[in-house]
């Protein structure tokens, strides 16, 4: 299979790389792009470690092909830190133990930020509802309930919704 | 002692803030110049005799480095570490699904594979042996040549069992089955293997154990163990699926051969079909009471699937039978314990060693002679539980046993055990609600007679920052978030100012195996003892200086402190005088884990003697017309002894019940004549975000008199062994049908309800 030139903006920088149309978005990010932030659970869209924004929308980065992503402007979990200051998610995840392992966080933390940029308050349900496709095997879900809730809070208080990168 | 700074808040992992960034780096993560990619092939069958094997068409792809098959590896053929008869690579026969027989080094994936399908191997299909009853029949086909199918069979007896029996009141008697179960880490297998000038070998391991894949590796390639390096990388998840070697001793023997790194990465299907499984077991179980409940004996025959080598299967079965009394008195107890070779997937180590399987059966059977006695199940189980000073069958005497029963009255309080009949029992038609409650105890540590120790280094720099080297593997549990906490408290240090590297076997004493529970307690003592010797150097120092006696002296959020005030020198000062007076400000220590002087020599071989006590009660609502059984709440009273890092111990727990939901109610490997059906994490069908319920934790803090340090114990197993048997209880509180075989999935619901 011949190769093709795909374009990406990945957290604002443009790439373009060359890829065979059959190699999926998750493997053009950790080996073109270089950003292995994020991973690889199961390489068939059913545990999550792999969603990113595509154009706003949450995907599954291993069910997405190359040739599909072209033009399109992507968020990995390295683009939600601003200037070396983290995303308050991110300060809430590690502060209230969101995780163990952290192989699931960077997609659970592009799936709760997506959240938030539609939803400023949302409850414990409209969270799990987010998290749905995003499996955790250490520590199941209410520290992540607990901190996208710590971290919507913090935003709001901030009354500083343009803050948030990408948005 | 003042109150603590850092021990017992809640404080970020270190490390935390390169996970939230994807800085991170896991096994699959790590890039080496000139890195090649290995890849495994595996039998398509699982009994058959490798006829011919011919790699040399695979040789001569460009691209590909190495090809290696058995007659390649240097050393011993052999993954494991108690009993070694798992080979690395097929050499006449393969036994299994995961039994590979050759490995290869490629450029990239592609040619990696292309690579694999120009191997040639010729087979003569065999039959396979799937069924443990059949395989255990004398003269039974032998799954391994020469061996006897029957892999272990040792029965352990206390008291007199015939006799108690013939003098009860009430028998219960059934028999149980449990399931393959997956460890489900989100990151797979892998290893990362690179040859340096010198021939030192550095592999970057997703392990438990690193000194012990240092062991194994070295013993493959048949070089000393001072040639091997195992560092240990961001782990994602572990479970016990990693405590044995998988595919890191091919990476460094692949690597070993093609002279150029070689990074070894399991795909979710290939993982699933390869690593050990939780024992599917087979348990006949009959226990004797008395009318006013009190119990008499329990006899118990467990029956385990064990695949065709043995892994841990030997562990797995001593824990089981250890277990098998749960946290009660039994005054008679037997128990015979049989490991079956198949041909069927390994099963090993997974979370609870064989005490999940364990606490199903006695949980199970309390319930069901609580039923025939009319009483409360609150009620048989205080009545019969164990308490300080209470000797177990196995002869150990429980140290600290106020655990028992408080989590079970705490449990209850916070359900309102005693008001449940105020809730709606059938909320509609088709409806039932119920509650049922278990409580478990398992050891921490490995057992009496297991090397159980732990070594740790610490270095503080003349600017008051310390390291901390340890070998000790943190898969995500906690275990340097806890070492750093205790050295900082002891130092008086901010938490910002120590830190602590990931295990490295160049750099830090062996920690054995992150396993059993049991490295807080072992490496959180070692840390202790080594931070000790450095803190009372700095109050010397102090002492000398400030010319007060050493006792009035403290060290607190960077400052000395004279009978509780602070004084000017900080503990930077301090470090910076030690380094220019000549004082060593480093220390290794080793702890071992203690037993007491004065305890008998306990019966039961291996035994354990921290305890880790917990009870959940689950709420369920089970629909009668599909079967389904929905958890609708759970609270999960544990005794962490103290707490040290409450985000570790919290996780755990919650991590814990959410994997017990899914043994509980749906997760299942459908292994039909040993190939398994459903190795994908769509159709293995695990708990998820929306199928969680609201789950209340409640933390009991009994520091145990020994054991770990400020009397914290591990509380890693714990969580997931009660929630199978709570919810089995629950499901029979609210339509009045017991179960015996794990996981009630809504056809076995539906089968107790139509019979």
């Amino acid at each position: 299979m011949s190769e093709m030139d795909i374009h990406l903006t990945v957290n604002g920088n443009p790439h373009k790389v060359q890829a065979e149309p059959a190699k999926t978005l998750l493997c053009v990010l950790r080996e073109d792009v270089g950003l292995t932030g994020t991973k690889d659970g199961c390489s068939s869209g059913d545990c999550g470690a792999c969603v990113v924004l595509l154009d706003g929308r949450v995907v599954n980065s291993c069910m997405v092909l190359a040739p599909q992503a072209d033009g399109a402007r992507i968020t990995t979990v390295e683009g939600l830190a601003v200037n070396g200051q983290l995303h308050p998610l991110q300060r809430a995840f590690a502060e209230t133990w969101a995780f163990q392992c952290g192989f699931c966080t960077q997609g659970m933390l592009i799936s709760c930020y997506a959240l938030l940029l539609s939803n400023e308050n949302p409850s414990r349900e409209e969270i799990l509802i987010a998290i749905a496709g995003n499996f955790c095997r250490c520590t199941a879900y209410q520290n992540v309930v607990k901190a996208v809730q710590q971290a919507a809070a913090e935003i709001r208080e901030r009354g500083n919704r343009e803050g948030i990168p990408h948005a | 002692m003042h109150e603590s700074s850092v021990v017992g808040q809640w404080v970020s992992a270190p490390g935390a803030e390169d996970i939230v960034t994807g800085k991170a780096r896991y096994c699959p993560d790590i890039q080496l110049p000139g890195m090649l990619t290995g890849k495994l092939l595996y039998s398509p069958h699982v009994r058959a005799r490798i006829k011919n094997l011919d790699v040399s068409k695979a040789k001569d792809i460009p691209g590909v480095y190495a090809v290696i098959t058995h007659a390649d590896i240097p050393g011993e053929n052999s993954y494991l570490y108690a009993y070694p008869d798992q080979p690395l690579l097929a050499v006449d026969e393969v036994r299994f699904q995961g039994d590979a027989v050759a490995a290869v080094a490629a450029v990239d994936e592609k040619t990696a594979d292309a690579a694999l399908e120009a191997i040639a191997v010729d087979y003569e299909v065999l039959s396979g042996i799937f069924d443990p009853l059949e395989a255990m029949k004398p003269g039974a086909d032998q799954v391994v040549a020469g061996q006897s199918n029957v892999m272990m069979q040792m029965t352990y007896t206390s008291g007199d069992v015939e006799a108690a029996l013939a003098s009860a009141d009430v028998i219960v008697e059934n028999t149980y089955r449990t399931q393959w179960a997956e460890h489900a880490f989100l990151e797979t297998e892998g290893g990362v293997a690179r040859v340096d000038d010198e021939g030192v070998v550095t592999v970057w391991s997703s392990c438990q154990a690193p000194h012990r894949d240092r062991m194994q590796i070295a013993r493959s390639l048949g070089l000393a163990e001072s040639m091997v390096r195992v560092i240990t990388p961001y782990i994602g998840g572990a479970f016990g699926g990693k405590d044995e070697a998988h595919v890191q001793i091919h990476a460094a023997l692949l690597a070993y051969a093609a002279r150029r790194p070689v990074r070894l990465i399991r795909g979710r299907r290939e993982s699933m079909l390869t690593h050990v499984k939780r024992h599917p077991m087979i348990v006949h179980c009959t226990t004797a009471a008395s009318k006013d409940g009190r119990l008499l004996a329990v006899r118990a025959r467990v029956i385990a699937d064990a695949g065709p080598y043995s892994n841990a299967t030997h562990e797995v079965l001593n824990k089981f039978g250890e277990f098998i009394g749960g946290p009660y008195k039994v005054p008679n107890l037997e128990v015979e314990k049989i490991a079956v070779r198949t041909n069927n997937p390994i099963t090993g180590a997974f979370r609870g060693f064989g005490a999940p399987q364990a606490a199903f059966v006695y949980e199970s059977q309390m319930d069901d002679l609580a039923r025939k006695l009319g009483m409360d199940p609150l009620e048989i189980r205080l009545l019969n539980g164990v308490e300080t000073g209470t000797q177990l069958f196995t002869g150990v005497v429980v140290r600290e046993g106020r655990a028992m029963k408080a989590s079970l009255r705490k449990a209850a309080e916070m359900i309102a055990w005693e008001k449940r009949d105020q809730c709606e029992r059938s909320p509609a038609g088709h409806l039932r609600r119920g509650w049922g409650m278990a409580t478990i105890l398992k050891g921490a540590g490995l057992g009496r007679g297991l090397a159980d120790h732990a070594g740790v280094l610490l270095e503080m720099h003349r600017d008051g920052s310390l390291v901390i080297n340890s070998a000790a593997a943190d898969m995500g549990q906690g275990i340097i978030t806890l070492m750093a906490q205790l050295a900082a408290e002891r130092l008086g240090l901010d938490l910002s100012c120590v830190r602590i590297d990931r295990a490295d076997t160049a750099k830090a004493p062996d920690a054995g195996a992150s396993c059993a529970s049991r490295q807080a307690m072992v490496s959180g003592n070692a840390v202790l003892i080594a931070a000790d010797e450095i803190r009372d150097t700095l109050l010397s120092l102090a002492a000398r200086k400030i010319k007060v006696s050493k006792d009035r002296l403290d060290l607190r959020n960077g400052r000395l402190l004279v009978d509780g005030e602070i004084h000017d020198l900080t503990v930077q000062n301090l470090a910076e005088r030690a380094s220019v007076w000549g004082y060593p400000l480093h220390a290794q220590s080793r702890y071992h884990l203690e037993y007491p002087d004065d305890a008998p020599e306990v019966a039961y071989r291996f035994s354990s003697e921290f305890f880790q006590f917990c009870t959940q009660i689950a709420q369920v609502l089970v629909d009668c017309e599909t079967g389904q059984v929905k958890v609708e709440k759970l609270v999960a009273v544990h005794d962490a002894g103290k707490i040290i890092n409450p985000g570790g111990v919290y996780g755990q727990i919650e991590g814990g019940v959410a994997q017990g939901i899914g043994y509980a109610l749906s997760e299942e490997l459908v292994v039909v004549e040993g190939h398994t059906l459903n190795a994908s994490l769509e159709n293995y069908v695990i708990p998820m975000a929306l199928d969680f319920p609201e789950l209340d934790i409640h933390v009991l803090e009994m520091p145990e008199l020994a054991g770990g340090p400020l009397g914290a114990k591990g509380v890693a197993e714990g969580p997931i062994i009660p929630t199978a048997p709570a919810i089995r209880n629950a499901i029979l509180d609210a339509i009045g049908k017991p179960l015996y075989q794990l996981p009630m999935n809504a056809e076995r619901v539906l089968a107790a309800l139509n019979p």
